[in-house]
């Protein structure tokens, strides 16, 4: 028993649902003829706020909108912590940052006529070296076929895993521990350097 | 935002203390921030606040009263948006938790002030109630249709220009709505207002919520 670790505290993923929801598909309100909620309140709140703006950070957009989560702890504090390093990522485009491609994506998104519904997902930053954060208009979701998203890939790597404690020689283990134990996936800025 | 409003019979008490206790809870938990006023973030807050303040003209100085204000958001809002206007503000709101955060939260504001109450102690140029008719927890429908009456009444009473408050509009086909939230197409308020209070109400809808905000302006006494 104790409190050193929280198993939630290796998922992320509510903060990426937050992001989805308030970006998705917008519905028709009631028997009008203008939608509401998901793209089309965020197409609003942009024309009359300018809630994403070029100088402003993604991190600083988002708390805007309230997507950075109300409740602290360890997972918000990672999320923020990577979302604060999003300037230093690189992107799909060579003249933009990781944070700047994301914020332009967005403005340019919402000023069209009809937005598209946003989309973000983590994915193996490993597998795109060096890392990229990656926008792209395409449908990820299977279950609204034919329905085009801009979708925002966020690249995240597994955490190194932990050192093995140093063997204190006056104090011996009960049982035996084990050599290493599963590194939590915690988001993560990926590195600049290549892994061999 | 936090609730208010009613007429002095026992049922009026009960509900409004109803009203005081789930928006105590909420800025209990979460403070002076949209959430502690039942709010999703500041920009879905302040876009309301457009809305209800259309009603208002920025050229002239004016007083307004703000029904059901929460911890003052709308106080910071409009000394943000409309520094340069010289504006009395009043927020009134039912619960005594809400009013001790909006005067902490305003401090230092120049012309705004607070009361605990379910009703404006004055006559002000405008009035306006952000949210207060949304959420009716279990309150049986026509219990509720009638709170939103007395309200209405008792802004027009309270208001010399005008009043402007919002509702949540009824869910499209198929769209599940929360237990316990209340929603109205405009039709019906419109006519209220047209015939009991002798005012014509504009219906603003279209900025990207379910919702839609009524602003009633009182016709001139020929």
């Amino acid at each position: 028993m104790g409190m050193l670790i929280e198993p939630h505290e290796i998922y992320f993923g509510s903060f990426l649902e937050r992001f989805n929801m308030r970006f998705g598909p917008a519905i028709p309100a009631g028997q009008s003829v203008w939608h509401a909620g998901g793209i089309a309140e965020i197409a609003a709140l942009q024309k009359e706020f300018e809630i994403f703006r070029q100088g402003r950070s993604f991190l600083q957009s988002a708390a805007l909108l309230g997507l950075t989560g109300e409740h602290g702890g360890p997972a918000k504090d990672r999320w923020l912590e990577y979302l604060t390093r999003l300037p230093g990522m690189r992107s799909d485009s060579d003249a933009m940052n990781g944070d700047q491609r994301i914020v332009q994506a967005i403005i340019e998104n919402l000023k069209r006529d009809t937005p598209l519904p946003c989309f973000m997902r983590a994915y193996d930053g490993r597998t795109r070296e060096p890392g990229l954060v990656v926008v792209a208009e395409d449908q990820p979701l299977f279950q609204l076929e034919g329905v085009p998203f801009l979708t925002i890939s966020l690249p995240m790597r597994p955490a190194a895993p932990p050192r093995p404690r140093a063997a204190r020689p006056r104090a011996p283990a009960k049982s035996p521990a084990p050599a290493s134990s599963p590194a939590p996936a915690r988001p993560r800025a990926p590195s600049r350097r290549k892994q061999s | 935002m936090t609730a208010r409003a009613g007429g002095g019979d026992p049922g009026s008490a009960l509900l409004h203390a109803r009203i005081a206790e789930y928006y105590t809870q909420k800025v209990q938990a979460f403070g002076c921030t949209p959430l502690g006023a039942d709010w999703t973030c500041i920009a879905t807050q302040e876009i309301r606040f457009v809305q209800l303040l259309k009603l208002c003209d920025f050229t002239a100085a004016f007083s307004i009263d703000d029904l059901g204000c929460g911890y003052g958001a709308m106080a910071h809002f409009l000394h943000r948006r409309h520094g340069a206007c010289a504006i009395d503000y009043l927020g009134i709101d039912l619960s005594a938790a809400m009013i001790w955060r909006a005067r902490q939260h305003c401090r230092g504001l120049a012309g705004v002030r607070f009361v605990k109450g379910s009703r404006s102690p004055r006559v002000a140029d405008y009035a306006v109630a952000s949210g207060i008719f949304n959420v009716r927890q279990d309150e049986p429908r026509d219990r509720w249709d009638a709170f939103i009456r007395i309200t209405l009444q008792q802004l027009a009473a309270s208001s010399r220009l005008g009043f402007a408050v919002n509702f949540v509009a009824p869910p499209a086909n198929g769209q599940r709505i929360a237990p316990g939230l209340y929603t109205t197409p405009p039709e019906p308020w419109v006519a209220y207002c047209a015939d009991q209070i002798g005012a014509d109400a504009q219906v603003v809808e279209g900025y990207g919520m379910q919702e839609f905000s009524l602003l009633v302006r009182r016709r001139p006494v020929s």
